[in-house]
């Protein structure tokens, strides 16, 4: 178990910083040092607007946070002991320090970044990404902790040099030559800005955001095209073509040049209109079997070299999306439109984190645990008397599980273990699409889905295996130990006295009635707001 | 029993009886827990046993809006400009009201003019679907982080009835793309009135998923485990002050709502010949349901289909497909709410988010404009054969008595008998008016 032994590991081990990136005369400060800096920015925000936050979240409030942000589930009732015996004064700090090296971060985080670079898909979508090794290619990028800056040119270069890195090409691949499309998901990916407006005109808002931007993030991909080598599929990309005019909106056109948002013009020659471009042999260096032929001026080459290499937005876009991912909303928000119509809440903030990213080597798990360790996570999420601004971030916004937090806490709650793979991940999946919502709407849909769809009372109705928790408590003597070991359990506290008499009540008498009523109770208490938010 | 508590048509409302007719049958809810939960103050509602009269409500005002979103042209429905240079391929015709023309692509319509107000003189801001939409189902611009509530929301929560079972504001839209709609449909629909006031939405293959109660699961048992997982997810929503926690739980409210009259949102119930009349579209059927739900106890219903106006590429030829479908959907609509005595208490709205250019496009499209264009109303206080405003020759400016998103909301919320300037008096909220700046509505509309 990674994690027990984890768990005696100091918080200011250097083990989590990758190698290479502490200059040892200049060693870069530790996540908690990293965190004080945040909880500056945002006390003197507090101060300025006179605001006084809400104070620290309770020790079972934070154990089932921290299990839920960084790892993706609940924490089992043994990890809640666990943590409320540790004595240490830095407990928390270790417990985020464990959570984050363990694999279920991984997993947690590969699912975020799965719906946040591809976007949501069929069931068939996912066996795709599974089987062409995207899933586990994101997982590696968790796992060994790879810098952003190098899994961005990964994908946005698609040309893995060894069978392993073969799933970074899917990012592209699955988009199957849909240039727009691509562009519009580069855009929000690795920038944290939506181009979809400047199609047809500059954006009318973020003037910022021009047309050319749009065609010329377009350009850099428009040569590419699917194959299928002994070693999979891979992007090949042609030396000619690619050349086309837009339309402005007051009638005239333009070329698409090379270019993209705050960037410079990448330089080719371009041929006259019209005049027909020859596909020879010596525009390429010779590809393989296993590898296609690539040109000599590559435009997805150029563009991770020349544009994203020193792009500003590639590490404050990640920096503020993890902002959002960990405080449930962006320093900038929506955390992916991030242009003069969405100004930062905390512009220095933002900076100091972005500098400190690119100076840490783009190291995430660093990142993550730094924003983990700022104060602000671990508020109570009692939304403070006379503070309306969530921007303030001067109390925890509750938020509504994911599918994958939800299914994986169900299954781990009711049967002590899960499976990414359950059928109920994408029963759940498609009823709770939304990952990092802007604002946290139910929908009639999924009220349905907890109500009425067999998927859920099934599930509870099958993990009735010895050693489930329905098992066990059906063994249990008497309605109040059941009632406690349902509230450890599901909600990771102690149930109070109306709660003991409602569920006591509720079951009654009749034995025979106590298994399906036992199965009635889990299902209200999986299904209410308490377990369906992280708080 | 409140005396306005809502009521429900005989004959298709038979199915809609409400979920909660029982008392609650386990002790839980009747022992000492009762006492002992005094403090949680929505408790109460477990007891609460809406009562449903047995004859249609037809009291109060209640609206359609068909919502025409993309934005269609003024001069392809109301305000054709033909034999000008820009005025496009269609042609003129007279209508019932002397000297009035519209489109040519709307044969129905012209010969209900008398019964239609046209406001040809509508200047709003916002040029980009998504601040359109906003302003123009919302009534006025943002004003973060306070959101003001969507036209249904104002509609359901002064005229509709909470504790009826059929869903008082309902979004018919089949399609869950369009853009901007798109990201607009996933925001905050019911602002600061409480999700309580959002809409249910239905629509797409005309059928809800997973509207039915599971099968092995009695109807007592199914309401049971609701009470209990009421009576847990208050308790949260209560103590943290969630408002997430609100929207979730009033959307449990709403499915019991929901489930208790799921006939009403089957098509397949509905007259074979009505459904012929509407046409085969989505559009035209969620028209119809829409007429249906008026007339089963909804207040509110919005009739959507993704963004499909927005014709920025051959405008002409998507038109000449979208336009005569909402001239027989709206043909229709009114005539049948008028036929069945509804139409005096029923406002029906069509219209998009602003208008399109005069000129076209390099694509023969005609792209967004705001500065001058058209809408019709029909029903309720409205009054009927009314063509308000003008714009010049060439359809380039309002040439009379232009009309804003705030005097268009006082004139809508004028029709429906509800105080326009009314002040909102929430906790926490700043002043905020049901329409701001005291904007006037138009007299010789409603």
């Amino acid at each position: 178990m990674i994690q027990r032994i984890l768990l005696t590991v100091g918080i200011l081990s250097s083990c989590c910083l990758p190698p290479g990136t502490a200059d040892d005369s200049h060693p870069l400060p530790t996540a908690s040092e990293n965190a004080q800096q945040i909880d500056r920015f945002l006390a003197d925000h507090w101060a300025e607007l006179r605001v006084a936050p809400a104070p620290l979240c309770s020790d079972r409030t934070f154990v089932r946070r921290a299990y839920l942000d960084l790892t993706g589930r609940v924490p089992t009732t043994a990890e809640t002991e666990n943590f409320l015996k540790d004595g240490r004064e830095n407990r928390r700090f270790a417990l985020i320090e464990l959570l984050t090296n363990s694999e279920d971060f991984v997993q947690h985080f590969t699912d975020l970044f799965d719906t946040l670079l591809m976007g949501r898909g069929s069931d068939r979508d996912y066996e795709q990404r599974h089987k062409h090794q995207w899933r586990s290619w994101l997982e590696r990028v968790f796992r060994e902790n790879q810098p952003w800056n190098t899994a961005a040119a990964e994908i946005l270069r698609a040309r893995p040099t060894t069978p392993a890195d073969s799933g970074a090409v899917w990012f592209l691949y699955e988009r199957k030559e849909k240039y727009q499309d691509i562009a519009e998901a580069v855009a929000p990916a690795f920038f944290g800005i939506r181009i979809e407006c400047a199609q047809c005109h500059d954006h009318m808002i973020a003037h910022e955001i021009e047309q050319q931007h749009y065609w010329g993030l377009v350009a850099f991909f428009n040569r590419g095209k699917n194959v299928n080598t002994k070693r999979g599929p891979r992007v090949a990309e042609s030396a000619v073509g690619g050349f086309s005019e837009f339309a402005t909106l007051d009638g005239t056109s333009k070329p698409n040049l090379l270019t993209f948002f705050e960037a410079d013009v990448v330089e080719e020659p371009r041929p006259e209109k019209d005049a027909k471009e020859e596909d020879r042999d010596d525009l390429y260096t010779p590809g393989s079997d296993d590898a296609p032929r690539i040109p000599r001026f590559s435009r997805r080459e150029h563009f991770v070299t020349d544009i994203v290499a020193e792009h500003p937005l590639l590490a404050t876009a990640f920096v503020n999306r993890i902002w959002a991912i960990l405080l449930a909303r962006g320093l900038v928000h929506p955390f992916d439109e991030m242009d003069s119509v969405h100004p930062p809440s905390h512009p220095e903030l933002l900076k100091w984190l972005a500098d400190d990213f690119r100076s840490s080597g783009y190291d995430i798990r660093r990142l993550i645990q730094t924003v983990a360790m700022c104060r602000a996570w671990q508020l109570s999420s009692q939304q403070p008397e006379g503070v309306e601004d969530s921007s303030t971030f001067s109390w925890y916004l509750e938020r509504p599980l994911t599918a994958e937090q939800l299914a994986r806490s169900i299954q781990l709650t009711l049967r002590g273990r899960f499976a990414n793979d359950s059928p109920l991940v994408g029963n759940v999946r498609n009823a709770f699409p939304d990952v990092l919502p802007d604002e946290s709407i139910s929908t009639i849909r999924e009220t349905l889905f907890l109500s009425n769809n067999p998927a859920i009372n099934q599930f509870i109705h099958e993990s009735s295996a010895s050693g489930s928790l329905l098992d066990r408590l059906f063994s249990l003597p008497d309605h109040n130990q059941r009632t406690a070991l349902l509230f450890e359990t599901l909600f990771c506290r102690d149930a109070d006295s109306d709660e003991h008499q409602a569920i006591s009540d509720y079951l009654g008498s009749d034995p025979d009635q106590l298994k399906p009523r036992l199965e009635h109770v889990i299902w209200s208490l999986l299904t209410s707001a308490e377990f369906r938010f992280n708080h | 029993m409140p005396s306005n508590m809502q009521a429900i048509s005989s004959s298709p409302a038979s199915h809609c009886g409400s979920v909660d007719h029982t008392i609650h049958r386990r002790q839980f809810l009747q022992g000492s827990l009762a006492a002992a939960s005094a403090s949680v103050a929505s408790y109460s509602a477990l007891f609460s046993v809406p009562a449903i009269a047995d004859e249609v409500q037809k009291q109060g005002k209640k609206c359609i809006l068909l919502w025409l979103c993309g934005a269609p042209s003024q001069f392809e429905t109301w305000d054709p400009k033909p034999h000008t240079p820009t005025g496009g391929p269609f042609g003129a015709i007279s209508t019932n009201l002397p000297g009035i023309k519209i489109s040519s692509l709307m044969p129905q319509c012209a010969t209900i003019m008398d019964r239609l107000a046209v406001i040809r003189s509508m200047k709003t801001e916002p040029s980009e679907h998504f601040q359109g939409i906003d302003v123009l189902t919302r009534g006025d611009k943002p004003r973060p982080p306070f959101v003001r509530p969507i036209l249904g929301s104002v509609i359901a929560e002064q005229l509709g009835q909470l504790d009826c079972p059929v869903p008082q504001f309902v979004l018919l839209d089949p399609c869950p793309e369009g853009n901007e709609f798109k990201a607009f449909k996933a925001g905050n629909w019911a602002g600061w009135l409480g999700a309580e006031y959002g809409p249910v939405r239905a629509g797409g293959e005309y059928s809800i998923p997973d509207l039915a109660r599971p099968e092995n699961l009695t109807q007592a048992d199914h309401s049971d485990r609701e009470a209990l997982r009421k009576f847990f997810s208050r308790r949260y929503e209560n103590d943290h002050r969630s408002q997430a926690a609100a929207s979730y739980n009033a959307a449990f409210e709403r499915v019991r709502g929901l489930m208790s009259c799921a006939p009403l949102f089957d098509l397949e119930t509905l007259p074979a010949d009505d459904r012929k009349r509407y046409g085969g579209g989505a559009f035209s059927q969620h028209a119809l349901q829409a007429r249906h739900l008026i007339e089963n106890g909804s207040t509110f219903v919005m009739v959507a289909n993704g963004m499909p106006w927005d014709n920025h590429v051959f405008q002409h030829e998507m038109h000449q497909m979208l336009v005569p479908e909402l001239d027989n959907v709206l043909y229709q609509l009114v005539t049948d709410l008028h036929l069945r005595g509804l139409l005096d208490d029923t406002l029906v709205i069509a219209m998009g988010e602003f208008g399109r250019t005069p000129w076209l496009n390099e694509a023969r499209g005609r792209d967004h404009y705001p500065n001058a264009w058209s809408l019709a109303m029909a029903g309720a206080g409205i009054k009927a054969g009314t063509v308000y405003g003008a714009t010049d020759d060439m359809g380039i400016d309002v040439r009379d008595n232009p009309v804003d998103n705030r005097r268009l909301f006082a004139t809508i919320f004028k029709a429906l008998g509800i105080n326009p300037h009314e002040e909102y008096s929430l906790p926490g909220l700043p002043t905020f008016h049901r329409v701001e700046a005291d904007a006037a509505p138009i007299e010789e509309v409603a």
